[in-house]
């Protein structure tokens, strides 16, 4: 990972943090000019600007614009290297975050379609296989867990699930 | 005597004995695992509690809290990896007693120090909750606006790391709590047409998102690191071991008190205080740092002195003071009862009963951690592939149930990035969440003081409850910067040492 900071004198001491900082100031113009005025309704007629449903998303806009200002200006002026430490690592192989990611819109895509049983035998199998677990008996669990955990869900807590597909 | 038997009837049910016991098995058992945090737990029970009795569903969720704390440190004595922020301290002497043949030792006096400390913390809850509540009855909703300040403030300003990230957390937290329908006018607040967000944004969902999906997502990301075993093995603690580390636990468990009831913070601030309390006045400071049993009896206390007290601001006041007293205020919520000084009046036999819950969990816990210490080698050695996606399929079946919508499963992955992406800029979580649940009392106790006053601002300077409260926001704010200034100072003259940054 290129690593852009240094005690030294170069330009951006963190740039997550100006990064970060930027999406934010973005996101705050974005919501004091577009999202307040467009998708909060106001009544008429007002005894108090305080009492308005604009009023505290307009304070919290102005705050996170200053605040984001603020987080540049750190970025640029301060390394923080305690935190930055924790931040970095060394990373997996690619495939390996795929396969989790799929796992995951295995499970928000195809809850209801398939049921918990199998949507989480699907996704835990997928999981087992990006890490990769290499003991053959351990995927059996893949289909132990789901069904015991839905049934934990479903008959001893009273939390309703979808178990099977329809 | 009628609230007496109220009370043993509420507490005398066997689902409350069971939840106390699961919730400090559960703790420990995670708690001993690394990665996973009592934290995680505590936020993937909760959709377990739902058809739960609320004594009941309270108690797993304090249990879970409880055991998380002690097993912690086991894995910061063992393996030098805290299993919570609070344990890290555990690890100075613990993991040195370890490499030195004494672990059992170590794991003993953690426990016997955790358990200790817990149980004076609870009897200082049991003391303070009801007189904090009382002086709180007196509160209206523009002393409650400035209390509301003063927690978010303070919140803030002890979080750990950047303060400026800190507000940013807890702005954004503030934020996305109004997404909804407004409570007063009923228009809608951001919620672009979709039905399921004028119901506002589901707090379990969030919570799961926020707290367990960035530990998922960051294991398979990093590339996969060899599995530590280890084994307790050694002699256990003597009478006389536990007898001289006394006074540092009885002590510690105070600084944990103090420290745990003013909201914000955390364990460990008070392992780290309580710790160093016991070094300056041990005979032996050289000692610590190098295998002092005293040292791990210290931190532990400071550590557990922390959890009955967390809970004096939430009962009495309904503020708060950390995630997991957050995640438990939600519990109260789930079950339609609402934490804070009209608590105390409407529900006293509910109060009592949880302090009866409370107090046995620290016996439980007694039990229950020995048996870890017994079988830890069992609990740890499952394997984090195996754990996370049965941990990924809890969170994806825990956010499902709350609504029977894969919308909220959708929300708790996009929170479970936002809390990834936080993981990775710095922002801390905590305050986020904090911003989300105070956020609402906010914006209620400001305009409920606009309606009783008339719109009249002077409502908010009323009387001396009024004036305590501003000048505590405003200490916690001059607080801040105090610490923001001098840590700028530590880190430049660090920077200027010879050889610093070479």
């Amino acid at each position: 990972m290129t690593k852009f900071h240094s005690t030294g004198g170069t330009l951006i001491k963190d740039p997550w943090d100006v990064v970060a900082g930027v999406m934010l100031l973005g996101f705050s113009l974005l919501l004091l000019f577009y999202l307040v005025p467009n998708y909060i309704g106001q009544p008429p007629i007002m005894q108090n600007p305080m009492m308005s449903p604009r009023w505290l998303p307009n304070i919290v806009g102005w705050l996170l614009l200053v605040f984001s200002v603020l987080m540049i200006i750190q970025g640029v002026l301060i390394a923080d290297d305690a935190e930055d430490n924790g931040r970095r690592f060394e990373r997996g192989p690619l495939l390996r975050f795929a396969l989790m990611a799929l796992s995951l819109i295995v499970y928000a895509g195809l809850f209801e379609m398939l049921g918990a049983v199998i949507s989480g035998i699907l996704a835990t199998l997928i999981l087992f296989i990006a890490h990769p677990v290499r003991t053959w008996w351990v995927y059996g669990l893949a289909i132990v867990f789901p069904a015991g955990v839905t049934l934990l869900f479903t008959g001893i807590m009273n939390v309703p699930l979808p178990m099977w597909p329809f | 005597m009628e609230n007496i038997t109220e009370v043993l009837q509420l507490f005398l049910a066997t689902e409350n004995f069971v939840a106390i016991a699961v919730g400090v098995v559960i703790g420990v058992t995670v708690g001993s695992i690394p990665g996973l945090t009592a934290t995680m737990a505590v936020a993937l029970a909760l959709p377990f509690t739902f058809s739960m009795e609320p004594v009941a569903a309270i108690l797993l969720l304090v249990g879970i809290y409880k055991g998380g704390m002690y097993g912690g440190s086991i894995t910061a004595i063992l393996i030098r990896t805290p299993g919570s922020p609070a344990s890290a301290c555990t690890l100075l002497d613990g993991y040195p007693m370890a490499q030195q043949g004494e672990a059992k030792k170590a794991l003993k006096m953690a426990l016997y120090a955790s358990v200790i400390a817990d149980f004076i913390s609870n009897i200082a809850l049991i003391f303070f909750a009801a007189y904090l509540a009382k002086i709180a009855l007196n509160f209206g909703a523009p002393e409650f606006f400035w209390l509301i300040c003063f927690s978010l403030t303070i919140i803030i300003s002890l979080a750990s790391g950047s303060m400026i990230k800190g507000l940013i957390a807890a702005l954004l937290g503030i934020l996305l709590s109004l997404v909804g329908l407004d409570s007063v006018f009923g228009s809608q607040r951001l919620t672009f047409g979709n039905y399921n967000l004028m119901d506002s944004i589901s707090f379990i969902p969030l919570l799961i998102g926020l707290f367990a999906i960035p530990e998922i997502i960051e294991f398979y990301r990093k590339k996969v690191i060899p599995h530590l075993r280890a084994k307790a093995s050694g002699a256990g603690v003597s009478f006389s071991e536990l007898k001289g580390s006394l006074k540092s636990i009885v002590r510690g468990s105070l600084i944990g008190v103090i420290i745990g009831a003013i909201p914000g913070t955390g364990a460990t601030a008070a392992a780290f205080i309580s710790y160093s309390d016991a070094k300056r006045r041990s005979p032996h400071p050289e000692r610590f740092g190098k295998g002092e049993v005293e040292g791990v009896a210290a931190s532990e206390a400071g550590n557990n002195g922390v959890a009955g007290a967390t809970l004096i601001p939430l009962l009495s006041l309904g503020i708060p003071g950390d995630v997991i007293t957050a995640i438990i205020l939600g519990a109260f919520m789930v079950h339609g009862l609402t934490p804070g000084p009209l608590l105390f009046q409407e529900n006293l036999p509910l109060i009592y009963a949880l302090f009866l819950g409370i107090m046995l969990s620290s016996v439980i816990l007694l039990f229950v951690g020995n048996a870890a210490i017994r079988y830890f080698s069992l609990i740890a050695d499952i394997p984090k592939s195996i754990l996370f996606p049965i941990v990924l399929m809890f969170c994806v079946y825990g956010a499902y149930a709350v609504n029977n919508d894969t919308f909220d499963v959708w929300l708790m992955l996009a929170f479970g990035v936002l809390g990834y992406v936080f993981n990775r800029t710095g922002i801390p979580a905590a305050p986020f969440l904090i911003g989300f649940i105070l956020g609402p009392m906010f914006e209620d106790n400001l305009r409920r003081s606009l309606l009783i006053g008339s719109n009249d601002l002077s409502i908010f300077v009323r009387g001396p409850i009024t004036w305590f409260f501003i000048a505590l926001t405003l200490g916690s704010i001059l607080l801040a910067l105090y610490r923001f200034i001098t840590s700028r100072q530590k880190a430049k003259q660090s920077a200027s040492e010879p050889g610093a940054g070479a």
